[in-house]
C-alpha cells in the first residue's frame, strides 16, 4: 500500500466517522437528558434519508433540490420525534430498562415497516448536488468533493452543538435538567418540555445524518440496524452522554474501521466490537463521559 | 425432584401435568407442519426460559442471548459434519460448549451494570456472530451448514418432537428447582435490591456469574435441539433480530412468571405464523403489539391473566400464606 493510497483511506474513514457523528451524537445527547437508549435513533436516520430522497426527487425540476431537501427533511424527522417523545416515550420514563428497550425496538420495526410501506423494498439513490458532484485531485490524489464536504460538517455541527450546550441559555437549561431533574424542576424549569426539546434535537442530527448520507450510499430498508450497532460503538468508545465523547469516538471507530478493511477484510466489522469491550472493561463510563454518581 | 411436587398444590400439579399431556397428544390430531410449529415453540420455550433466569429474575437485561444460543446450535452442527460423534454427543457438546464461553463472557459482562451489562452482552454476541460469519473455512460463513445428519430414528418429524418435549420437560423443571432454590430466591433479592443483598454476606458478581452461565446453559440446549429440528444453521442464529425476539417473547409472557417466556414463545410463534400468512408487514403488526403491551399489559399475558383471576383466588392465597 503506498501513501496515496493510505490518505484516501484516512479521508474516507474520516467522511464516514463525520457522518456517524452525527447520529451518535444524537444518540448520546437523547441518553445523557432522557436516560434512554433508544434503539430507534438509527431508525429516525433511516428515515432521515428517506424523506431526503423523497422531497428531492419531487423537486427534481428545482435548482438546488438536494439543499432545499437537506434542510426541509431533518426539520421533518425532528417533527415527527417529538410526536413520538409526547406520545409514546414519555410514557416509560422511570420504568425498568427493559421496558424502554423494547418500546424503542417496537419503533424500529415500525419505523422500518413504514418506510418500505411508502417507499418500496427497492433501492433508492440521490444524486451528488451541485456543487459537490465533482472530485479533487491534489498531488496525484483524486477524492470526491462530497466527501470533504461530510468532513467538514461534522466538525463544524460538533463545534456548534458544543457552544449550544456550554454558552447558551438554553444550554444550561439543559445541563441543569441531566445534572439533576427534580432540582431544576423545583427551581422553575419545565422538564418535560426539556426531554422533549432534547429528543427533537436528537432526532434532528440524525435525519440531518440521513440526509447527508443519501448522496454516497443507496437509500434502503435495513439501513438502520447496521448504523446503530456502530452509533453503540461510539458511544460507549467516548461516554455515554458526552458530545466530545461522541466526536473523539467517531473519529477513532472511522479510522479502525477503515484501516482495519486493509488489514483483515472479513473481520473489520469485529474490530469496532473488540475497542468496545475493551473500553467498557476498562473504562465503562468512557473515553470522556463521567462514572456514574 | 420431591420439593419440585412439593411446593406446588395439587391444582398447580394436575394443570402441568395435563399440558404434558395435551402436548403428547397433539401430534395424534394435528399435520406434521403443525408439529413442527409446536416443537418450535417448545424449543423457543427453553431458550426464553433460560434467558428469564437471568433476566426476570436477576434483573440482568441481556442484548445478547442469540451468540450463546448459535454457539450450542454450531457447535452441535459442527461436530455432527466434521467428526463421527453420535449425535447424543453432540447434542450435550453444545450446551457444555455455551456453558464455557458463558463463563468467559459473564465474567467480564457482570463487572458492569445497567446499560453497560447490556451493551458489553450486545458486544460479545455481535463478535460471535463476526466469527460465525467471518471464518468460512469452518463454518461455511453466511452459507451456513446445511443438511446436517441426524440420525434415523429422529429425523422423522413426529420422533423428533416427542425427543423435544421431554428435553424441553426435562430442562423446564430443572429450571423451575432452580428459581424455588435458595439459590434462585437470593437471585431475586439481588435484583429488587443489591446493596442490601451485598450487606447480607452474599457475593454479588458470582451469584450474577452463576446466573449468566446457567442461563447459557439453556440458550445452549435451545441451540443444540434446533440445529437438530432444523438440520442447517445459519449465522443469523447470532444476530440482534435473534436477541430481541427471544426479549420480546419474555416480555409477551410476562418476565415475573416462571412459564410467562414459555407461554410468549406459544403465543409469539403462534401470531408470527398467523400475521405472516397474510401480509408481509409482521413486524409492523409485531411492534404494535409490543407496543400495546407496554402500556396497557405490563404483566404480559401471565400477569395479565393471573391478575384478573387475582381477585377471586385472594382468600385461598390467604390462607396458603398462614400455614407457611
Amino acid at each position: 500500500m503506498n501513501l496515496q493510497g493510505l490518505v484516501i483511506q484516512l479521508l474516507s474513514g474520516m467522511s464516514v466517522g463525520m457522518v456517524i457523528f452525527l447520529i451518535a451524537v444524537g444518540l448520546s445527547l437523547i441518553f445523557g437528558t432522557l436516560q434512554v437508549l433508544n434503539l430507534a435513533h438509527a431508525s429516525i436516520y433511516m428515515l432521515g434519508a428517506y424523506l431526503c430522497f423523497w422531497i428531492s426527487s419531487m423537486l427534481s425540476q428545482v435548482s438546488g433540490s438536494f439543499w432545499w431537501s437537506l434542510l426541509m427533511a431533518p426539520l421533518l424527522v425532528a417533527m415527527f420525534g417529538g410526536f413520538l417523545e409526547v406520545l409514546l416515550l414519555r410514557r416509560i420514563y422511570g420504568r425498568e430498562m427493559l421496558d424502554q428497550f423494547l418500546l424503542t425496538f417496537a419503533l424500529i420495526l415500525i419505523i422500518g415497516d413504514l418506510c418500505k410501506l411508502a417507499w418500496g423494498v427497492e433501492y433508492h439513490t440521490v444524486d451528488t448536488p451541485w456543487p459537490l458532484d465533482k472530485a479533487i485531485i491534489f498531488g496525484g490524489l483524486v477524492f470526491p468533493r462530497y466527501n470533504v464536504f461530510l468532513i467538514l460538517s461534522g466538525p463544524l455541527i460538533y463545534v456548534g452543538l458544543w457552544s449550544l450546550i456550554r454558552y447558551t441559555r438554553l444550554g444550561s437549561v439543559v445541563r441543569a435538567v441531566t445534572y439533576n431533574r427534580e432540582m431544576a424542576n423545583a427551581l422553575g424549569v419545565n422538564v418535560p418540555l426539556v426531554y422533549t426539546g432534547v429528543f427533537m434535537l436528537g432526532c434532528w442530527l440524525a435525519g440531518l445524518g440521513g440526509a447527508l448520507v443519501a448522496p454516497m450510499s443507496a437509500v434502503m430498508p435495513g439501513m438502520d440496524m447496521v448504523v446503530l450497532i456502530d452509533c453503540f460503538i461510539i458511544v460507549v468508545i467516548g461516554g455515554l452522554g458526552s458530545i466530545s465523547g461522541a466526536f473523539l469516538g467517531s473519529m477513532i471507530f472511522g479510522l479502525v474501521t477503515a484501516f482495519g478493511i486493509l488489514v483483515a477484510p472479513r473481520l473489520a466489522i469485529a474490530f469496532g466490537f473488540i475497542l468496545m469491550i475493551v473500553v467498557l472493561i476498562i473504562r465503562p463510563w468512557g473515553l470522556m463521559g463521567k462514572p456514574e454518581r | 425432584m420431591k420439593s419440585f411436587f412439593k411446593q406446588r398444590n395439587n391444582g398447580k400439579a394436575v394443570g402441568l401435568l395435563a399440558a404434558f399431556a395435551f402436548f403428547a397428544v397433539l401430534p395424534l390430531f394435528i399435520g406434521e407442519g403443525y408439529i413442527s410449529l409446536v416443537n418450535e415453540m417448545l424449543i423457543l420455550a427453553v431458550a426464553a426460559s433460560g434467558l428469564n433466569l437471568m433476566m426476570g429474575y436477576a434483573g440482568m437485561v441481556s442484548f445478547g442471548p442469540s451468540g450463546l444460543y448459535a454457539v450450542g446450535a454450531y457447535t452441535t452442527a459442527l461436530i455432527l459434519i466434521y467428526t463421527e460423534i453420535p449425535f447424543g454427543l453432540a447434542l450435550i457438546a453444545g450446551p457444555v460448549m455455551a456453558g464455557i464461553i458463558s463463563v468467559v463472557v459473564g465474567w467480564f459482562c457482570v463487572r458492569l451494570t445497567h446499560v453497560y451489562f447490556s451493551l458489553l452482552t450486545l458486544a460479545f454476541s455481535q463478535i460471535i456472530h463476526t466469527i460465525i460469519f467471518g471464518w468460512y473455512g469452518f463454518t461455511h460463513g453466511d452459507d451456513g451448514i446445511v443438511d446436517i445428519p441426524v440420525p434415523e430414528f429422529l429425523s422423522s418429524i413426529t420422533n423428533y418432537y416427542y425427543f423435544s418435549l421431554i428435553i424441553v420437560c426435562i430442562c423446564l423443571a430443572l429450571l423451575w428447582m432452580i428459581v424455588n432454590s435458595p439459590f434462585g430466591k437470593t437471585l431475586q433479592a439481588l435484583r429488587e435490591n443489591p446493596e442490601r443483598t451485598e450487606f447480607v454476606g452474599i457475593h454479588i458478581r458470582r451469584y450474577q456469574l452463576a446466573a449468566f452461565v446457567l442461563s447459557g446453559v439453556f440458550l445452549g440446549v435451545a441451540g443444540s435441539l434446533y440445529c437438530g429440528f432444523n438440520k442447517n444453521v445459519f449465522p443469523d442464529f447470532a444476530d440482534v433480530m435473534k436477541s430481541t425476539e427471544m426479549l420480546v417473547v419474555c416480555l409477551l409472557g410476562g418476565i415475573y412468571y416462571f412459564l410467562g417466556p414459555a407461554v410468549g414463545s406459544i403465543v409469539y410463534i403462534f401470531l408470527d405464523k398467523t400475521i405472516s400468512s397474510f401480509t408481509e408487514y409482521w413486524p409492523l403488526a409485531l411492534g404494535l403489539v409490543i407496543i400495546v403491551l407496554l402500556i396497557f399489559m405490563r404483566g404480559g399475558i401471565v400477569g395479565f391473566f393471573s391478575e384478573s383471576v387475582a381477585a377471586m383466588k385472594e382468600r385461598g392465597r390467604a390462607k396458603q400464606h398462614v400455614s407457611h
